[in-house]
């Protein structure tokens, strides 16, 4: 499937991606109600984007008592708001700590991947953030792990 | 031959447990006996219908062609009353048996009747099954006064939803706090304040003596001899494992019915799963009970699995809660409440209505941890959970240069706000 994959040497931290994702889906510049999260250790110049990842089996929707978090077709991880009872239970399932919720409308909320154009990657200007198929970017880091280790191209 | 699979009881456990069994066996016969009517229903989501919030319909976490699209026979209504391990059947009170290969017992929890002179005499609403809350509903919209007996997880839930309806609300807790399951002293004194800010009565250290009928209402009457009058009683003393049924089949009960680590009773074709199965704890050596939903669902899993022919090992229970209460959210981790030997990490110790504590073991894994505070703490619970499940030790959290950057660490510096 086609997710937010983050290349971590490329981030500065400029947070970009935060308002972008707070403004198109809440209408406001405010990072606390953003999906992605920028995880800062400034002395070591070490910067990670957090966002939901899509667990192939996903502890948050395992455990949803009003079976409110379902996999998609396209294998998305969606809360489906109507079910939501806001329980947050999800919240305290996911090892990532990317589930997150949304006070106004009282359920939990993370990265629904904008509909095919996430808003966090349009705005990336480092290129830190890629909308890409994981399978292929898994495929690649192999390579270059193998190609580093002086092994032949398979 | 395809596999008969029986599995009693009809909510999380069960359900997860036909998960696990279809992973690896497409074809067996699987068959669930329901106490109640219908379809399941999330028994987490009822106090939610009381409130108002929720349709019965809303409340369905299965419709009735999912069962049929799994392939599972679902029996409604029918209770069992005995299980022949040597036999392999169960007894059904309508006089059916029905044979197995494997049987799951997932039969959660019943509501504990306190003891209590005049309860009998008295109407009083418990909220466990669907029954429950819709009878709860019904005698809430003509109440404008209640009293809930005990201030636990569901008595706070049923005291929520009461306040929702703007029912004007006492609690009478045994403890010197609320929710003494989920908070520890500090927590639960930071809880308390916030609830009796919302003008709701609270009365811990307190026990109901007696209850009689007045006026049409009830009279209430507590262990100090102080009394007031209430429309409406809500009874939340606490659930306690379902075990009816097992009993007389000779499986080994104690509190629960006792599993293995691959949650088998001491009969090898009967697995036990939920509220009602005595299973493996993650931080002792001890067996423990959690009644909690996510502990179900991990439980029937690997149950399911089992009963397919895998041979998985289940990690122990971990307790885990969260609720929002009040309009402050409480969580809770493992051993919260710390012991000897324990060391504690407070982040907050409820300066701007925050609580964080993390409680260590000897050598600083961590082992618990408690929050009071808005929403967007629970992601760092969540956080911590896993590295409670992965058994990280606390130093894991203060990173390093990298290379030396741990998962752990990494999750715990996002910011929250």
């Amino acid at each position: 499937m086609k997710q937010i994959v983050v290349h971590q040497e490329k981030c500065t931290a400029c947070r970009e991606c935060e308002l972008a994702c707070s403004f198109s889906h809440e209408g406001t510049f405010l990072p606390a109600l953003s999906r992605i999260r920028v995880a800062d250790f400034y002395e070591e110049q070490f910067y990670q984007p957090m966002v939901c990842v899509h667990c192939a089996d996903a502890p948050c929707a395992a455990v949803c008592p009003t079976v409110a978090i379902q996999r998609q077709l396209d294998g998305q991880v969606k809360v489906i708001d109507e079910r939501c009872i806001g329980c947050k239970m999800c919240l305290l399932a996911c090892p990532f700590g990317v589930m997150g919720f949304s006070p106004e409308r009282g359920v939990a909320q993370n990265c629904d991947l904008c509909d095919g154009t996430p808003q966090c990657v349009q705005f990336c200007t480092t290129g830190a953030l890629e909308y890409a198929d994981v399978v292929a970017v898994e495929a690649l880091a192999k390579q270059k792990a193998a190609a580093a280790l002086g092994l032949p191209r398979a | 031959m395809r596999t008969r699979y029986v599995l009693i009881g009809n909510s999380a456990a069960s359900l997860a447990a036909v998960d696990g069994i279809r992973k690896r066996d497409k074809d067996g016969e699987i068959t669930i006996i329901n106490r109640e009517e219908g379809a399941a229903y999330s028994r987490v989501a009822l106090p939610y219908y009381v409130a108002g919030e929720m349709t019965l319909n809303d409340l369905l976490i299965r419709q009735k062609p999912d069962y049929a699209r799994a392939g599972v026979n679902l029996v409604e209504k029918e209770n069992v009353i005995a299980v022949d391990a040597a036999g392999k059947r169960v007894e059904l009170e309508s006089g059916r048996r029905i044979e197995f290969d494997k049987l799951l017992i997932a039969t959660g929890s019943e509501t504990i009747i306190p003891s209590i002179q005049g309860l009998d005499q008295v109407p009083h609403h418990y909220l466990w099954t669907l029954d429950d809350a819709i009878r709860m509903k019904q005698a809430a919209e003509k109440a404008r006064t209640a009293v809930v007996i005990g201030g636990g997880f569901i008595g706070m839930l049923v005291a929520e939803a009461l306040r929702k309806l703007k029912i004007k609300l006492t609690i009478v807790e045994m403890a010197p706090i609320l929710l003494p399951q989920l908070l520890d002293e500090g927590a639960g004194q930071l809880f308390l304040q916030a609830v009796r800010d919302e003008g709701v009565t609270v009365k811990t250290g307190a026990l109901v003596s007696a209850l009689a009928r007045q006026n049409g209402g009830v009279q209430v009457t507590l262990s100090n001899g102080e009394t007031f009058a209430v429309d409406m009683v809500a009874v939340a003393t606490g659930v306690r494992p379902h075990v009816r049924c097992v009993h007389g089949s000779g499986l080994t009960v104690n509190k629960g019915v006792v599993v293995n680590e691959y949650l088998a009773t001491t009969h090898a074709d009967i697995y036990a799963a939920g509220d009602v199965a005595e299973a493996k704890d993650f931080l002792s050596d001890d067996r423990s009970i959690y009644a909690i939903w996510p502990t179900a669902i991990d439980q029937g899993r690997v149950a399911g699995a089992n009963m397919a022919g895998a041979k998985q090992v289940y990690p122990g229970s971990l307790g885990m809660n969260v609720v929002e209460l009040f309009n402050v959210t409480l969580a809770q981790l493992g051993r919260f409440r710390e012991g000897p030997g324990d060391d504690v990490k407070m982040l907050s110790r409820g300066e701007d209505g925050f609580y964080r504590k993390v409680v260590l073991d000897k050598d600083g894994t961590m082992v618990g941890a408690v929050y009071v505070g808005d929403e967007n703490g629970v992601a760092e619970m969540g956080v911590i959970h896993s590295a409670i499940k992965r058994r990280e030790r606390w130093s894991g959290f203060q990173g390093g240069r990298p290379p030396k950057f741990t998962y752990a660490s990494v999750m715990y510096r996002v910011p929250r706000y």
